[in-house]
């Protein structure tokens, strides 16, 4: 207990000062401070680009939604309140405009058929588990082709098991952090976490002749 | 220790165990099915496999024209009224010429300052022709003749040439008794006076003189 209460007490510590960090930016983002819309940007732009590309699976879709998002949290900023934090407020509004203009997006579908294959063509930042080592022709192309998979396994879920297989495996947030973003209870996330990595299992299984 | 009656029932904890959920008991349960259980095996190698594959999936970079475009946007709704709109363009029209017009001004009072400081004429007392342009005739000297009116002055206009000599001269009040008038014609031609000027050079003039009594001693 003695040697755990120092380390509690760094941790509520740093806890507090991203608490106190977290205000003093809203309240300048408040103020219309164009400093802190840059930081903001340059904080949350690519995460929320590849939150909108993995729920829309078009690059040109995703930039729109990243646009309105941002131009949302510009225009609502002056009513967060703090009840969750900045992230997740901020993904909230991503994970909503992403259903909406996916629901257009639908719509438009019917009319002009589109590649999944065009998202391997965007410049990529080295993934998590590509690692350091130097991989053979063969293998890069064998990684590429599965991570097409994987997308197009991704694709196919529906919005709520998507959505929550995205926040948690590639944003890795916590339960609570998307039961706040999706407005459903942690339950729920749990049993949609469930059923979609089920669901991606078995595509993926199939796909792969497993 | 609670075991699984089945794989159904154990691969429902799959998605749990993943995520380090599990309660302890359930671990070591799934730990020891896991052990024997082939397909159980598999079925979860492929659960971690899958979770891998979306971790390791690469993250997009915004492309920096649509970085650029966010950025353009946002300071857009930043400066929607009309005020601050205003006030940018005023900024953005000030700005260049801010440095060179500061640069300027300060050359101009420098510039200034140094021509006023050669241009100082240095004061002297030494007398001069007035420059003025037009100066009254002066009395400078009183003609050293008695003179006494008896309390009441009297004030004569006089007339003097451009050389300073009195042409003559009028009364305007007091006494004008015959012998008075001999007194004043005495003090008045024999006066000293200095011209009138104009531009510097002497004219012609009049000069008022109120006198009362003159007392000359010795």
């Amino acid at each position: 207990m003695a040697d755990t209460a120092p380390f509690l007490g760094v941790r509520v510590a740093e806890a507090v000062t991203v608490a106190s960090d977290e205000a003093m930016l809203v309240a300048e983002l408040r103020a219309g401070s164009e400093e802190a819309f840059a930081y903001l940007l340059a904080v949350y732009q690519t995460p929320v680009y590849n939150l909108t590309l993995h729920m829309l699976e078009n690059g040109a879709d995703a930039a729109d939604v990243l646009q309105e998002v941002f131009v949302k949290v510009f225009k609502g900023i002056k009513h967060f309140h703090g009840e969750s934090s900045l992230k997740t407020w901020i993904y909230r509004i991503a994970v909503h405009e992403a259903s909406n203009h996916r629901r257009g997006w639908l719509r438009r579908l019917r009319h002009e058929p589109f590649s999944l294959d065009e998202m391997g063509s965007e410049p990529a930042v080295v993934g998590a588990g590509s690692g350091n080592g130097i991989k053979t022709p063969y293998q890069l192309l064998e990684q590429e082709e599965r991570q097409q998979l994987v997308r197009r396994a991704l694709a196919s879920l529906t919005k709520p098991y998507r959505s929550a297989v995205v926040l948690r495996e590639i944003e890795d947030l916590s339960y609570e952090e998307i039961a706040q973003i999706l407005g459903v209870a942690e339950g729920t996330v749990k049993s949609r976490l469930l059923r979609g990595r089920e669901l991606l299992r078995r595509k993926l299984a199939s796909w792969l002749g497993k | 220790m609670t075991m699984f009656e089945s794989c159904i029932e154990i691969r429902r904890h799959f998605s749990d165990y993943l995520e380090g959920r599990c309660e302890p008991v359930t671990v070591r349960s799934i730990r020891y099915h896991l052990g024997y259980c082939e397909a159980c095996r598999a079925e979860w190698e492929c659960c971690q496999s899958v979770r891998e594959d979306l971790r390791s999936l690469p993250r997009q970079q915004v492309p920096p024209e649509l970085a650029l475009r966010l950025r353009v946007k946002l300071s857009q709704q930043l400066h929607r009224n009309l005020l601050s709109r205003l006030l940018i363009r005023l900024e953005n029209a000030i700005q260049p010429r801010l440095l060179p017009g500061t640069a300027g001004v300060l050359t101009a009072i420098i510039c200034f300052g140094l021509i006023m400081g050669w241009q100082t004429v240095p004061v002297t007392n030494a007398p001069d022709v007035p420059l003025r342009f037009w100066t009254p005739p002066r009395l400078l000297e009183l003609a050293p003749v008695n003179f006494n009116t008896d309390d009441q002055s009297v004030v004569v206009v006089t007339q003097i040439d451009a050389g300073g000599r009195v042409r003559g001269y009028t009364v305007l009040s007091g006494q004008d008794s015959p012998e008075l008038m001999q007194r004043l014609d005495r003090v008045i031609y024999f006066s000293l006076f200095e011209p009138a000027t104009m531009f510097g050079k002497p004219t012609e003039g009049r000069l008022v003189l109120s006198l009362r009594r003159i007392t000359v001693r010795g």
